[in-house]
């Protein structure tokens, strides 16, 4: 897997395009913006009104939480080593994208980024099946929650980071339903879920529980 | 320098729904969800495609869904070529007679919206990429990943409500990307991002892969 960095996105020149259009910043500034360095992407905003950047950090930061969701449990499954076959490369792979995620997300939320929970994933980790419906269940939702956020980031770098990963996590789910044995692209239009309708789910999965984790005392929280 | 609609931090965008200065991006979204009156904001919210506001869209939004509506001719194009040249079986066949099905769906969708100011659909000239297995597998997946990266490289370009309709797009163009990989055992994620392309570059990428003139 190659490193996360925001060169990746500087290959064709869209966001530099986009920049050029914007008349903000030179390509450079709005590249480095994209994904990486300390609250780069509060750097962004031209704009003196804090709400806007308050508002995409929240998005952000709930993006974060999916993330965390995501890479603790490919991270414990492959622990695990209960998986067998595909998907033992599978939980691998989209571990370590999944993570690179969560590091990225840290890069430019810098000491606004919540601290990971402490999770319970409920014996999902240590069985074929039951990792990969879980697998399938949490891509398809986080498909849908990216998609429900993107439009109202107020950032282009944050957008564009935001949408190079929806697609990603798209083509996980389709990996992880092919996997699973269900079809990967059921319909031809994908829609988005709200912030609540997401929540709503994972809450009803009851995967976060509410003791503080080792990691937290590594990571304080500053979300105050 | 063409106007832009996506706004800018704190700039309001000029799109179908003109809304006064400091309106954040936001609030376009949630009126244009609510509102539900032009163009591809309209056509997504009404679950089938209406022409009526067409004449509406922006510069930017007209020159990023023309881009679109190319990509998705192009595999509009393909896959029926494919199914009809019958030389596929199994799972390739599922594959592309699904895919054929909702590329069909995505293709009047975005010439709905476009309404008149759809571009035409160019020839195609596909050789033995519908007819060899092989052949065809490979270039679905050039096709779809050139797909994803059009739909993401227009992202920041377009106006919050062809953004939202774009967006419910694209994940199905990446599902299917990692569908055609998976059936031939390839990487279905090799990436942490997509990156997206610029309109140069789809265009120059579809040539490369023999899939466009």
């Amino acid at each position: 897997m190659q490193e996360l960095s925001f060169d990746r996105l500087d290959v064709d020149g869209a966001l530099g395009e986009a920049a050029e259009r914007a008349g903000v910043m030179s390509r450079g500034t709005f590249l480095a913006s994209a994904l990486g360095g300390t609250a780069a992407l509060l750097g962004v905003s031209t704009e003196p009104a804090a709400g806007q950047g308050a508002s995409d950090v929240a998005i952000l930061n709930f993006a974060l939480t999916l993330e965390y969701l995501q890479s603790s449990f490919y991270t414990e499954a492959e622990r695990m080593g209960m998986l067998r076959g595909r998907a033992a490369e599978a939980a691998k792979v989209v571990g370590a994208v999944e993570r690179a995620h969560v590091k990225a997300f840290h890069d430019v939320l810098g000491s606004k980024a919540d601290p990971r929970p402490s999770f319970d994933f409920q014996g999902t980790t240590e069985n074929q099946n039951a990792f990969l419906k879980t697998a399938v269940a949490f891509e398809d939702l986080s498909v849908e929650a990216y998609k429900g956020q993107a439009p109202r980031l107020q950032g282009n770098a944050a957008l564009a980071a935001a949408l190079s990963i929806h697609s990603v996590e798209a083509r996980h789910a389709a990996w992880m339903r092919y996997l699973f044995g269900v079809e990967p692209a059921n319909r031809a239009f994908d829609q988005p879920r709200s912030k609540p309708q997401v929540t709503r789910v994972v809450n009803s999965t009851n995967f976060i529980t509410s003791s503080p984790s080792t990691e937290r005392k590594r990571m304080p929280s500053f979300t105050g | 320098m063409e106007p832009k609609t996506r706004a800018r931090d704190g700039e309001a965008a000029a799109g179908p729904f003109p809304l006064p200065r400091g309106s954040r991006r936001s609030d376009f979204f949630k009126r244009a969800m609510l509102v539900g009156g032009a163009g591809i904001a309209g056509a997504m919210v009404a679950g089938s495609p209406r022409s009526t506001d067409a004449a509406q869209l922006s510069q930017p939004d007209l020159r990023a869904l023309n881009l679109i509506l190319m990509v998705e001719y192009t595999e509009g194009a393909f896959y029926a070529e494919a199914i009809r040249r019958n030389r596929l079986k199994g799972e390739l066949l599922d594959y592309a007679r699904a895919v054929e099905a909702q590329e069909k769906e995505h293709l009047q969708f975005v010439r709905t919206a476009l309404g008149g100011r759809a571009e035409d659909e160019p020839s195609f000239d596909f050789g033995d990429k519908t007819g060899d297995p092989d052949a065809f597998a490979a270039a679905a997946g050039d096709l779809e990943d050139l797909a994803v990266a059009a739909y993401n490289g227009q992202g920041t370009n377009v106006s919050p409500e062809t953004l939202a309709a774009a967006a419910t797009i694209v994940s199905v163009e990446a599902r299917h990307a990692a569908w055609i990989r998976s059936i031939v055992g390839e990487p279905p994620a090799p990436d942490a991002l997509d990156t997206p392309q610029s309109s140069d570059e789809v265009l120059d990428g579809l040539q490369q892969a023999g899939l466009r003139r």
